[in-house]
Parts: C-alpha cells; sequence; structure tokens
C-alpha cells in the first residue's frame, strides 16, 4: 500500500537546518491537527477526470467530496457523466434525485432546488446533468457546468468546493466536465493502458489553460508492486510528469461502500484506501503533493532462531 | 562492550517492568543497532549519545540492584557459585520466553485485520456498514498510521512500508508540459452540434463538436434560448421561468373562458406551491386533448414526484 506522510522529507535533516515544512510536519505528527487549512479562493472547481473508464474517477469525487464536507468544507459535487451516472450511487442519493441540472436550464427548477442535500453531511450537496433517458439541451451544453459554477460562486453560501465528476473518453462530455475547471484531478491506474489516455487528458487539460494538474495512482497493489509484476506510483509519475495527490490501494472494501452508498471515508473503521482518500483530500485543501511514495512492503525480520535469538 | 551490558541488563529489565520494557525495545533499541552500522558522521555521532544514554540506564539499572537491601546480599554470599550459574541461566531462560511470549503478541497485533484493531481498542466496535460518520481522526497522524522519519519507514494498518522520495523537479514537470503541448494540440470546443445539421452563419467551425444522434447530449432542440437558459441557473429565487410562463399562459386562457377565480393568483402563494400550481394547471391545459385521460393521469404523476422532491431538494444551501 503506497500510503505517504504529507510533507514528509525524504531524508532526515538535523534539526538546526530544518526549513519550515518540517515543523509543518512536527506539528502534524505531534500537535493533533484536526482539519487542513484551504488553500486559495473559493469555491475552487476542481474536475476529476481520466481519460480511460473505469478507473475510479466516480469513487474519487464522492470520497473527496465526502471527506471535505466531514472536514466542515462545504462541496458540491457535480455528476456530469449524462449517459451513465453513477455518483448518486456511490452517495446513497439515487432515490433523491428527480431535478437535475437538465430542468434547472429548462427553467422547471431553481439552482437551489436541483442541488440534493447528503441527510448525513449536512455540507456535501450533489447536482446531477440530466436524468438517464433525457437529452442535455444540445446548443449551450459545454457552457451549462460554467453557468452552474459561476451561480454558485455568487450564491450567498458559495460552497469552497465544486467537484466534477467527469465522464470518461474525451467528447462533449468531457468538454462540458473541464469548462468551468481551474484545477484538475487526473485519476489514473498503475497499467500502460490508463496512462496513455492519462496523458492525453493531462495534454488536453493543459491546452485548456487548466495547468494545475495532480494525480491519484488508484488500486495499486503494493505485493505486485514488490514483485514487480505492477507499475509504482513513482513510476506513474515519471511518466506523466505530474504531482501526486495520493496513491489509493486495491482495497474490496470499496465495492462494498458502493453498494452500501456511503463513501468510503466514512467507513468506520476505516481502511487503507478510505484512508488513502482522506489523505489526498488534505492535500487537495492545502494544495499540497506527496513527496514520499511507500512503495514496497518492508522485509519483517522473522527470526526463527528459537528462544535464545535475542542474544545473538 | 556496550552491547554485552545491556543484554545482561535485559533479564533485569523484564523482571522489573515487562511494560518499560517493551516500550524501550520498541523505541530505543534498534536505533543504536541502525546508529553504529552507518558510515554517516552525524549518524555515529547520534548513535554514541544513543548508546551513552543506554549505558546511563544500565547504570541506574545497577544501582538499583546495588540498593537491594543488604539481606540479598548476605543470601548472595552463603549460596553457591553453581547455584547463582544455575540461578541465571534460569533467569536467562524465563527472560527468553517472555521475549518470545512478547512477539508473539506483537506479531498478532500487526496483522492488522479489523478485529485485531478492535481488540486493541484502537478502534470501536459494531458500527461497520453504518453510516455514523466517524470521528475525525488526523489521517497522517493516528491509531492506524505511524510514520517514523528517521527511519523513512511507515507502518499502516500494521504494515511496514518503505518511503522512497519523489523524484519528480520541476524542469521534468515542465519538459512533460512542453513534450504534452506539441502532442496534442487542442482547442475546447465551445459549441455542439448534432451530425448532420448544418453550421450556423456566426459559428466558427473551429470551435465547434459535432455530436453523434444517440448522445446523451444531442436533445433534438432545445426549448429556451440561450440567454433564458443562463438567466435561469444564476435565478436566485423567485418561481423557475418555465413555471411562470406556463402559468401566466394558463391564467390568460383561464381569464379568456372567465374562469380566473378558481385559481390563487397571488404570486406569494404561487411561490409556496408552484408543483401543485403546475399540477393542476396541466390537466386543464389538456381539457380538450382525446388523451385526455392517460396524460392528465402522468402528469399528475410527474407533477406529485416533482413537487414531493422539490420539498426534499429545495433545502439546498440557498433553500433555507
Ligand atoms: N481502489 C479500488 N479498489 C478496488 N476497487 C476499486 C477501487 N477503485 C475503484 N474500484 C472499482 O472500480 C470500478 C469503477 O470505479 P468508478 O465507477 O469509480 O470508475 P469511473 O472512472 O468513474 O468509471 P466510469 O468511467 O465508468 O465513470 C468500481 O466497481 C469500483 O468499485
Ligand atoms: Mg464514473
Amino acid at each position: 500500500m503506497a500510503f505517504t506522510p504529507p510533507r514528509l522529507l525524504p531524508l532526515p535533516l538535523p534539526p538546526a537546518a530544518a526549513p519550515a515544512s518540517t515543523r509543518a510536519v512536527s506539528a502534524r505528527h505531534h500537535g493533533g491537527r484536526t482539519a487542513p487549512e484551504l488553500s486559495g479562493p473559493t469555491p475552487r472547481v476542481v474536475v476529476v477526470t481520466s481519460g480511460k473508464g473505469g478507473v475510479g474517477k466516480t469513487t474519487t469525487t464522492a470520497n473527496l467530496a465526502a471527506s471535505l464536507a466531514r472536514l466542515g468544507l462545504p462541496a458540491v459535487a457535480v455528476d456530469a457523466d449524462a449517459g451513465l451516472r453513477n455518483l448518486d450511487l456511490l452517495l446513497g442519493l439515487e432515490n433523491r434525485v428527480h431535478l437535475t441540472a437538465a430542468d434547472v436550464l429548462a427553467g422547471d427548477c431553481r439552482l437551489d432546488q436541483a442541488l440534493v442535500r447528503h441527510r448525513a453531511l449536512q455540507d456535501l450537496h450533489l447536482l446531477c446533468l440530466s436524468k438517464p433517458r433525457s437529452k442535455l439541451p444540445l446548443a449551450f451544453g459545454s457552457k451549462t457546468l460554467t453557468w452552474v459554477a459561476d451561480a454558485l460562486r455568487r450564491s450567498p453560501n458559495t460552497p469552497a468546493f465544486i467537484l466534477i465528476d467527469c465522464p470518461a473518453g474525451v467528447d462533449a462530455g468531457f468538454v462540458t466536465a473541464i469548462a468551468p475547471a481551474e484545477e484538475a484531478v487526473l485519476v489514473t491506474t498503475p497499467d500502460i493502458t490508463a496512462l496513455r489516455d492519462a496523458d492525453r487528458v493531462a495534454g488536453l487539460l493543459e491546452c485548456d489553460g487548466i495547468k494545475d494538474i495532480k494525480i491519484i495512482v488508484n488500486r495499486v497493489r503494493p505485493d505486485l508492486v514488490k514483485g514487480e509484476d505492477m507499475m509504482s506510483a513513482l513510476d506513474v509519475q515519471e511518466m506523466l510528469g505530474l504531482p501526486l495527490l495520493g496513491v489509493v490501494p486495491e482495497d474490496a472494501e470499496v465495492i462494498r461502500s458502493t453498494n452500501r452508498g456511503v463513501p468510503l471515508v466514512l467507513n468506520d473503521p476505516p481502511t487503507p484506501a478510505g484512508l488513502a482518500l482522506d489523505q489526498a483530500t488534505w492535500r487537495l485543501v492545502e494544495r499540497d503533493v506527496m513527496t514520499a511514495v511507500m512503495v514496497e512492503e518492508q522485509e519483517r525480520p522473522k527470526k526463527k532462531g528459537g528462544f535464545f535469538s535475542f542474544f545473538g | 562492550m556496550a552491547t554485552a551490558s545491556v543484554a545482561a541488563s535485559l533479564p533485569f529489565c523484564l523482571l522489573l517492568s515487562p511494560r518499560l520494557f517493551r516500550g524501550r525495545r520498541a523505541v530505543r533499541w534498534p536505533r543504536p543497532i541502525r546508529a553504529s552500522a552507518s558510515s554517516n558522521a552525524s549518524d555515529v555521532a547520534g548513535g554514541e549519545r544513543k548508546l551513552g544514554a543506554l549505558e546511563s540506564r544500565v547504570g541506574d539499572l545497577r544501582a538499583l540492584v546495588a540498593s537491594v537491601p543488604p539481606a540479598v546480599a548476605s543470601i548472595q554470599k552463603s549460596i553457591s557459585p553453581n547455584f547463582v550459574a544455575g540461578f541465571c541461566v534460569g533467569i536467562a531462560f524465563l527472560a527468553a520466553a517472555a521475549r518470545q511470549v512478547i512477539i508473539r503478541s506483537r506479531d498478532h497485533d500487526n496483522r492488522g485485520s479489523v478485529a485485531d484493531l478492535v481488540r486493541r481498542g484502537q478502534l470501536k466496535s459494531g458500527q461497520r456498514g453504518t453510516a455514523k460518520l466517524r470521528t475525525y481522526d488526523d489521517p497522517f497522524n493516528n491509531s492506524l498510521v505511524k510514520i517514523d522519519e528517521g527511519t523513512s519507514t511507515a507502518q499502516m494498518f500494521g504494515k511496514e512500508y518503505r518511503l522512497a522520495p519523489v523524484r519528480l523537479t520541476k524542469e521534468q514537470q515542465e519538459m512533460h508540459q512542453k513534450r504534452r503541448s506539441r502532442a496534442y494540440q487542442w482547442k475546447r470546443p465551445t459549441v455542439f452540434l448534432r451530425e448532420g445539421d448544418s453550421l450556423p452563419p456566426d459559428v466558427d467551425p473551429d470551435t465547434v463538436r459535432w455530436i453523434p444522434a444517440n448522445h446523451p447530449f444531442a436533445a433534438a432542440s432545445s426549448e429556451v434560448d440561450e440567454e433564458t437558459a443562463k438567466q435561469n441557473v444564476y435565478q436566485k429565487d423567485g418561481v423557475p421561468s418555465r413555471v411562470k410562463a406556463e402559468h401566466e399562459a394558463l391564467q390568460a386562457r383561464l381569464e379568456a373562458s372567465n374562469a380566473v377565480t378558481k385559481l390563487p393568483s397571488d404570486p406569494r402563494s404561487m411561490q409556496h406551491n408552484e408543483r401543485p400550481m403546475r399540477s393542476s394547471g396541466k390537466p386543464s391545459e389538456n381539457l380538450q386533448s382525446s388523451k385526455f385521460d392517460n396524460q392528465g393521469r402522468q402528469v399528475s404523476i410527474e407533477s406529485g414526484k416533482h413537487s414531493s422532491d422539490g420539498s426534499s431538494q429545495s433545502n439546498g444551501p440557498e433553500g433555507q
């Protein structure tokens, strides 16, 4: 499992030479911080994208949003996957989505009426772009979310974060999803197909002026990484040349949480993937990146020497 | 020399306070070994400092032993050297056994399964699978995550990991960006048009994204123009525009048929009953339609649903 501390320094520095960030580390590790510091003006509009399908965009969006809301940072999760929406399922809100952005555009309801509030997390709202079988007005499709983000910015209760769950591919859905974004979270799995798509998407985002792109490497199996059967998060980073926001291990609890409609970060007790997503949320809030990655399982010195082994 | 004295002191440590010993071993014991194996000068210095600290602790222990009541000393004098040797071996044996027990229990702890965590009291049991919010923990520093900055190792869920520093530099990052900007030259389309439709005169073909007819965005045509749609999104309060327009149209029609008195015309009440208004409006709108029953029922079901979710959804950020 490839978790890392936030600003961990690669090598221990003598205390005299420790820069400010070391103090931050010790503050975090010994001072018991309870919340990250929000960096930058709000709302921060972040698109979660990947290019390739099924790598974990929706899982990431749901968990980042839930984690933010639990930290008391109001978040609006936008499901921009008009054709195959499932963010509502992951958040357990599927029975409560009756009004969508399409209804707002048509003048059937106001934007605030189309936001679905999570029952347990008061700071979490969901907005779906359209109903599965209804179609979104074509003519201003790409502007819809720009208006939405702008309207939320002007609303009296501006959210701290607008997280947009981007559909797979780079077609109209992608164009719509990235239009209002200022930052991007690029989700990828450590395999070559996902990486090629991720690189392409990063290129398109950069062409569009979104330069703040961070990667989340999802579904990492440390045992395979150690056996060199899987790329490590560092290999992924080397290929994409982008800062790391998080490394999320493969975790069977992801599916269980999907089935329960409760984002993994809310699991009690915490799970490895949930904790990794929680860490990614803190970094996102603080505009922090990973400085070290846990790449490989340490060989535990297993002494089979019997009773007197401690003398040796 | 120092190692020998530490080893000698171990049984006493164990006998005196197994918990204390366990704590010390976990925290201090590996460091001198690491330090002595290191070639780094500062590490060696640190190691010597730690060795010094260890020796002083050993000294403490000796003082402790020396301060044992004189009766013990006199007993020691009166017993044979053989017995002393046997006693020492016995103590060593006990110490080894105790150590094994400790190691086993720690291994057990380190398996990191949820049941283990619950048993150790690090987690509350019985809340798995509920939507109850977990009390907040710093995700970088809690009972499951221990990061040892000194040794570049981390413990997570009872497993140990090596920390590898991120190697990406700013220059490399910029290089990748340049590579991509050469490889993917792209301009975000701003207009979507359905494949087969003709290009409107005022639209730059470079900004168009052509969309296949089966795409979820490919609606036949939108009933509202862009400016209205935008205003709809920006609308903060009041009756949504189409609902209002429908209501006004209905009222006009009713006025024409001299039936105004049957509907409330107060805009305030309309605001609160926007959905029922619509449902009551639709069927009468379709009065002339031959499909009145079917459509009327459909519409009222739809509207009923809308009115209920209107209330459940309307408690949005601006909705309270
Ligand atoms: N860390 C993980 N461990 C195990 N399973 C995972 C993990 N992340 C995602 N999954 C599983 O992968 C599948 C796809 O995840 P998800 O729906 O989040 O991907 P997506 O990128 O949103 O897909 P799409 O492109 O279809 O929108 C889901 O079944 C999910 O449970
Ligand atoms: Mg998805």
